[in-house]
């Protein structure tokens, strides 16, 4: 293959949707209904699947031929700018993980794009005699350019710089109907929401920046390997906040980055308002793809963080996948519903990331993203069919008019509830991801300290013969459950500096002797959720296509039309297939990324391997957590089989609860109370101070200097007692009204006297302040550490 | 006769426009000033070919040397033999070259955005207005190119003039109370300068007595030339050893005081008013709000780059170790700036009030980028110059469309502006979101470099502090997004309003005006080397690495 064929068609897949963009902005209007759409289809994604699809057959190629990890290490980079001393390169970072990220996002999308050339036809003329269709299309192409640039990105710049990018078409998307107040509102909260996500992202940056010298990604983390082996750079530091080194600090706040985008507790309150965008919008980025971006991030650093910045990383992931889950349970709005669901999912991914699942998380990123993808678009189905009804306590019995909505849309729930047969194969979606993700969590809580059981750890022999000496915490901590793979996965040749610095150096660096263990809580927690999950999206599949009819209005109206359900029945294939084939071997290759990090190196034994299966042997853990879907299941049916009527008096009985959770606990009251308010307060006392200090200030010294020239005018011309009283009266009334028409001639007075005060009084403070200042500016410098 | 010229030819044509305004009839104005300003757009763009067709690297046309300049332009204008010799000296460099081209840019738009002129409230005396505009570019222009500091200075009070005048007479209510605010201010600081300027010419001349009255130029080294006595060429005065090191030794007082410190802060006072940054900003929202919209335009667009090139030119490379002694107070500031002004955008409720604090904010990052005197640092601030130069008068002109149209700017009583004038919604979107910060537009390439290069500073034993001012204006970024997008939602979106139905979209004069700058704030933001910092960074490297080394420690 000719060289840098391959990012040479994936630059091109990143393009095009910037040429659609464009082409729409300028011809949209023209172009009309739906050819837009179709425009927007062909050029904004139907390219991108086109070079997706050929660059996963390339390095599916290079794979077997074992080129793949030489095209990674030959990739073109150039230099985009130069900042202080670092230069910035741009270039695709082709790897199996770009790859797999791209075909799954190139695939979704264009099945949204094509969704929505159907959708959008009903749903682009709400505000008056706007013609908006086309404006749709341009905004998605936006984000597809914005999307797959980020996907490729080589650079944590230029990643940065597509992570905003995504904000902003999120931003125009969410507030596609910013001609109503919720989707302004929820637009805004959006962006500034990320913004402070994007905070915590640029703090890291600044860290990665001064302290490895480099932000290109790969570089860093070998930077990073090395300074943590040598205990220099960053880990010479010894400033420590909360108790977190340096280090540590740089990979929380890359994550906080993630926890905006991915919408983490406590940052996740942007997403269920951002449900008021139109639904194929909430299908493709507030679902399938952007929110993913944080996961993708946290993937893509993974090998800056420290342990105790992976901890944090797990525990907010815990945390967000427990109460979005909960709060799921009484959402009655399927969109809402569905968004947290996705919400708790994505506390999943970032859980597993923390924990080590490498592996697990992303493959659980993109069955995910085919899943639920497919059930919003299904949702808009729905909604489109019942008259913009989104009430589940409305629909009821749908199955019959929605034959093909009410099946995929169950494929998405037995995928996401994590339905297989426990022991073996059969499975869709999360009984291989979330399931691996419990696994290697609980591996992680249980049998960390275990020694005695990992001492003979094939994986553990395979690498720690030459290091075991230097580092026996590392050995001790090896797992036991997968000993086969891990010896060819690493022995395979990969990007040169990482194996030479993450394998043998990182492993030794004493700040990971320590890999703390797992809080059993959080496995707990985690565990519970999976049992949750079932209960929810069964309770909405179940509220919305079974039992009987409730609202014979949005009954009578419901349909459903092949231009939507076609990407509907593909999704639903396509969740099938992502469970099984492709993306588990390209993931598990790509964690040769995440292999150079020291956590996924300790534990390599679970998240390494290539078996979609639980791996731990534990009967507890198979049934316990292979058996929740049934549980979840069940219970649902058993609640909603004859109506909402049981649900009601359950409602009833856990009263104060369901407030809580039907409040989404109060969190945007709080934030509102705090940030909201509490910025305009201090915003407003600003302009006070500008209006009434400052500028009273300077109005009051020019007033004073008016008068004293008045004063020395009057006394140098003479004018007399007359004069003087006229004079003073004069100024009096003018008090306060500095000036005068510049055709007054007066200027001439104001200003001699008021430069001239200003500068003799400039000079007498200096003056009088010399032997002072000399004392007070030496106690200061003292103090700053000189 | 032009090409060896250039210089002059483009300060002085616009005046010479002017000139011809003062005979032409009064229909051929307009015409001949927007005439004027194209030509002198034209004329300053051919400097380009100063860096294309050869093999120099930009960097390299400017990096060599600090006092590496280009169409050096230079004649003795004043000289009482022995005594006194004042320069006629033009040149441009790294510094300059940026900024004079976007003067010229801004001058153009500004003067095509005073077409309109016959509708204003104040429409009397478009002969004034526009030979008035005319002799302010000039001034400007003079400014950036003049490299001997009483030419300098003399530009630099050329300039306000005729802002006072155009302030003062074409403004809006409370013209006359914001014109001279503003002229006030800036004498205020000039005055300062003044002393400077007086006080440095004497101290070189000093120098050079010490070290036996005559002493080889710093940077025309091998020329011969030789000082025998004070002198006001700039970079002479950064450059040459003699007179650095009597400059910044501690044996060296004015009025008591040592004397870099204190030289420091009377040309940083005339510059930090210009800049601006609080508490001397009062004057900018007021001049702000009462000019009209080409003046705002010019006022944002160019006037306030002068400060942050005064720190550049003056402050800093002639006593490097008063920035190092100053460089907590400065940097704090700017801090102080960037959120002050930030928090005060929040509250407006005027369009064009808001803008303006909002400059005040951007303008901190200038400042805290230069102060902490890192690379990054000052490659940030020069581009926050420039994008900010982009990006303001395109906010300010924003305004003015639809001040043009509503004959009001109180931001709630807009809506749905975007429903109203889709074109014009869309070129206001990428103006605000360029001064929003969004990468891939001009104000992210800025801010971000200022904030790491603060970060940088950090590792400075003696700039502890830098690590915390960092992280704080990392996370003004979050206030500037609070107040844009406030500021968006309540004028472009929402439903359409009835008061406003009626109200046609961008004319092709706006759009002519507003596609250019919306096409430079992307492009400044996809390709900053090739836009600024090709031709920036090797004087900034230079001037950075000059002044480490010229830093003693004063204690004052």
């Amino acid at each position: 293959m000719a060289e840098h064929t391959l990012e040479i068609a994936l630059a091109v897949g990143v393009l095009t949707p910037l040429f659609s963009f464009w082409a729409l902005v300028f011809f949209g209007p023209k172009l009309g209904k739906p050819a837009a759409g179709w425009f927007g289809v062909v050029f904004g994604m139907g390219v991108p699947l086109a070079c997706a699809t050929y660059v996963l057959f390339g390095w599916l190629g290079a794979m077997e031929a074992g080129e793949s990890a030489a095209l990674t290490a030959n990739a073109w980079r150039g230099t985009w700018a130069v900042l202080g001393d670092v230069p910035i390169t741009i270039g695709v970072k082709l790897d199996s993980l770009t790859v797999a990220m791209y075909f799954m996002v190139t695939f979704i999308a264009f099945w949204i794009f094509f969704f929505s050339v159907g959708y959008m036809q009903g749903h682009s003329d709400e505000v008056a005699g706007q013609r908006k269709y086309w404006r749709f299309f341009a905004y998605l192409s936006l984000f597809g350019f914005s999307m797959l640039g980020l996907v490729v990105s080589s650079n944590l710049v230029f990643l940065f710089i597509f992570w905003e990018l995504v904000g902003l078409c999120s931003y125009l998307l969410i507030g596609f109907y910013f001609d109503k107040p919720v989707p302004q509102h929820a637009q805004m909260k959006a962006f500034i929401t990320n913004r402070v996500g994007d905070f915590g992202f640029l703090i890291g940056l600044m860290l990665v920046y001064f302290h490895l010298g480099t932000t290109d990604l790969d570089e860093a983390a070998a930077v990073f390997a090395q300074q943590a082996a040598a205990g220099t750079g960053i880990f010479a530091s010894h400033f420590t906040m909360f108790g977190w080194s340096l280090a540590t600090i740089m990979g929380v706040g890359l994550f906080c980055g993630a926890m905006g985008k991915s919408a983490q507790f406590p940052l996740h309150v942007w997403l269920p308002d951002a449900m008021a965008g139109p639904t194929p919008v909430s299908a493709l980025i507030h679902a399938a793809t952007m929110v993913a971006a944080g996961v993708y991030l946290v993937a893509r650093v993974f090998r800056l963080m420290t342990p105790d910045a992976l901890m944090f990383v797990s525990l907010i992931g815990c945390l967000t996948l427990t109460l979005m889950a909960l709060i799921a349970v009484v959402q009655t709005d399927i969109k809402k519903c569905l968004a947290y669901s996705t919400l708790s999912q994505l506390g999943y991914m970032i859980f597993g990331l923390g924990s080590g699942a490498w592996i697990a998380a992303l493959f659980h990123l993109i069955t995910h993203a085919f899943f639920k993808a497919m059930m919003f678009l299904g949702s808009g189905q729905v909604i489109e069919g019942c008259h913009h009804e989104q009430d589940m306590r409305k629909m009821g019995g749908l199955w019959k008019k929605m034959p093909v909505t009410c099946i995929t849309f169950l494929v998405g729930v037995l995928a996401i509830a994590g339905t297989g047969i426990p022991g073996t194969q059969i499975g869709l979606g999360g009984f291989f991801s979330k399931d691996e993700i419990l696994a290697v969590s609980y591996a992680r809580a249980f049998e960390w300290d275990d020694a005695s059981k990992f001492e003979e750890s094939g994986h553990g022999e395979g690498h720690g013969g030459e290091h075991a000496d230097v580092s026996p915490p590392t050995k001790r901590v090896m797992l036991a459950s997968d000993p086969v793979q891990h010896g060819d996965d690493h022995a395979q040749p990969t990007h040169a500096v990482l194996e030479a610095e993450s394998h043998g150096a990182v492993g030794a660096a004493s700040i990971f002797a320590y890999t703390p263990k797992l809080p059993k809580w959080m496995f707990y927690l985690a565990l519970f959720t999976a049992y949750i999950t079932p209960f929810y999206m069964m309770r909405a599949w179940w509220l919305t296509f079974m039992g009987k009819p409730r609202d014979d209005h949005v009954y009578e109206h419901a349909h459903e039309s092949p231009m939507m359900y076609i990407p509907l029945a593909v999704l639903a294939v396509g969740t099938v297939f992502a469970s099984y084939s492709l993306f588990r071997p390209l993931i598990a290759d790509a964690s040769i990324v995440g292999s150079a990090a020291p956590l996924v190196m300790a534990m390599a034994g679970d998240s390494h391997s290539h078996a979609p299966a639980i791996h731990v042997a534990h009967d507890f853990l198979k049934v316990g957590v292979g058996g929740a879907f049934l549980v979840g299941f069940l219970l649902a049916i058993a609640i909603y089989r004859n109506g909402l009527g049981l649900g009601e008096k359950l409602k009833r009985a856990f009263g104060p609860i369901h407030t809580l959770l039907d409040n989404k606990y109060y969190i945007d009251e709080l934030y509102d109370l705090v940030f909201v308010k509490g910025f305009v307060l201090i915003a407003n006392i600003a302009r006070f101070v500008d209006t009434w200090i400052v500028d009273l200030l300077v109005n009051l010294f020019a007033a004073a200097a008016e008068r004293f020239a008045a004063f020395c005018g009057l006394i140098l011309d003479t004018h007399g007692v007359d004069g003087i009283v006229n004079g003073v009266a004069k100024s009096s009334r003018d008090f306060g009204h500095v000036v005068r028409l510049p055709q007054t001639g007066r200027v001439r007075h104001y200003v001699l006297a008021a430069t001239g005060v200003a500068t003799i009084v400039f000079l007498c403070v200096l003056w009088a302040s010399r032997e002072a200042s000399d004392v007070a500016l030496a106690a200061v410098s003292a103090s700053l550490g000189n | 006769m032009i090409s060896s010229h250039i210089l002059s030819w483009i300060v002085f044509l616009p005046a010479i426009g002017g000139l011809i305004c003062l005979v032409a009839p009064k229909k051929q104005i307009k015409t001949i000033a927007v005439l004027a300003s194209l030509a002198t757009m034209l004329l300053s763009l051919t400097l380009f070919s100063t860096f294309l067709g050869g093999a120099d690297d930009p960097t390299e046309v400017f990096g060599q040397s600090y006092g590496k300049l280009h169409h050096v332009e230079r004649a003795t204008w004043i000289e009482l033999p022995g005594e006194l010799k004042i320069e006629y000296f033009l040149g441009i460099d790294g510094l300059g070259f940026p900024l004079f081209v976007l003067t010229t840019v801004v001058s153009f738009l500004a003067c095509l955005a005073s077409w309109n002129f016959e509708t204003w409230k104040v429409n009397k005396g478009i002969r004034a207005y526009f030979i008035l505009f005319l002799l302010l570019e000039t001034g400007m222009l003079g400014v950036f190119v003049s490299l001997d500091f009483f030419l300098f200075y003399i530009f630099w009070e050329v300039m306000l003039l005729p802002m006072y005048f155009l302030i003062g007479v074409w403004g809006g209510a409370r013209k006359e109370y914001a014109a001279i605010k503003f002229f006030l201010f800036t004498l205020g600081g000039s005055v300062l300068m003044l002393v400077a300027l007086v006080a440095m010419y004497f101290y070189s001349g000093a120098a050079i007595d010490q070290a036996g009255g005559s002493v080889a130029s710093g940077y025309l080294s091998g020329s011969g030339t030789a000082l025998t006595h004070g002198t006001f060429d700039l970079i002479e005065l950064a450059t040459n050893p003699t007179i650095q090191s009597y400059f910044s030794a501690v044996s060296t007082t004015f009025l008591g005081i040592k004397f870099a410190p204190i030289m420091f802060i009377f040309l940083f006072v005339g510059f930090a008013i210009k800049l601006p940054c609080v508490p001397v900003h009062t004057w900018l929202p007021d001049a702000h709000v009462e000019a009209p919209t080409p003046i705002s335009m010019i006022l944002a667009g160019v006037l306030l780059k002068m400060g942050g090139y005064g720190f550049l030119r003056l402050c800093y490379p002639i006593f490097p170790s008063g920035g190092q002694y100053w460089a907590f107070t400065l940097a704090m500031i700017g801090l102080v700036s960037i959120l002050y002004g930030g928090f005060c955008a929040l509250a407006q409720s005027d369009f064009k009030k808001l803008v303006a604090y909002s400059s005040v904010s951007h303008m901190g990052y200038v400042l805290l980028g230069i102060a902490v005197m890192t690379t990054a640092g000052f490659q940030g601030a020069m581009f926050q110059m420039i994008a900010h130069g982009i990006s303001s008068p395109m906010c300010f002109f924003l305004v003015g469309v639809i001040y043009d149209r509503a004959h009001h700017r109180e931001i709630n009583r807009f809506g749905g502006l975007w429903l109203t004038m889709p074109k014009y919604g869309t070129l206001a979107t990428i103006g605000f979101f360029a001064s929003l910060g969004l990468p891939g537009l001009c104000g992210f390439i800025g801010e971000v470099w200022v904030v790491l290069g603060t970060f940088q500073a950090g590792s400075n034993p003696e700039m502890p502090w830098a690590y915390a001012m960092a992280v704080i204006a990392a996370a003004a970024v979050i206030l500037t997004a609070g107040y844009i997008l406030w500021l968006i939602r309540r004028v472009y979106l929402g439903t359409e309003r009835e008061e406003y139905k009626g109200f046609s979209d961008t004319s092709s004069r706006e759009m002519f005006i507003l596609v250019p700058l919306a096409v430079l704030c992307i492009a400044m933001g996809i390709f900053p080397m090739q836009t600024v910092f090709n031709f920036t960074n090797g004087t900034l490297d230079l001037m950075l690495t000059m002044m480490n080394n010229g830093i003693v420690s004063v204690a004052m």
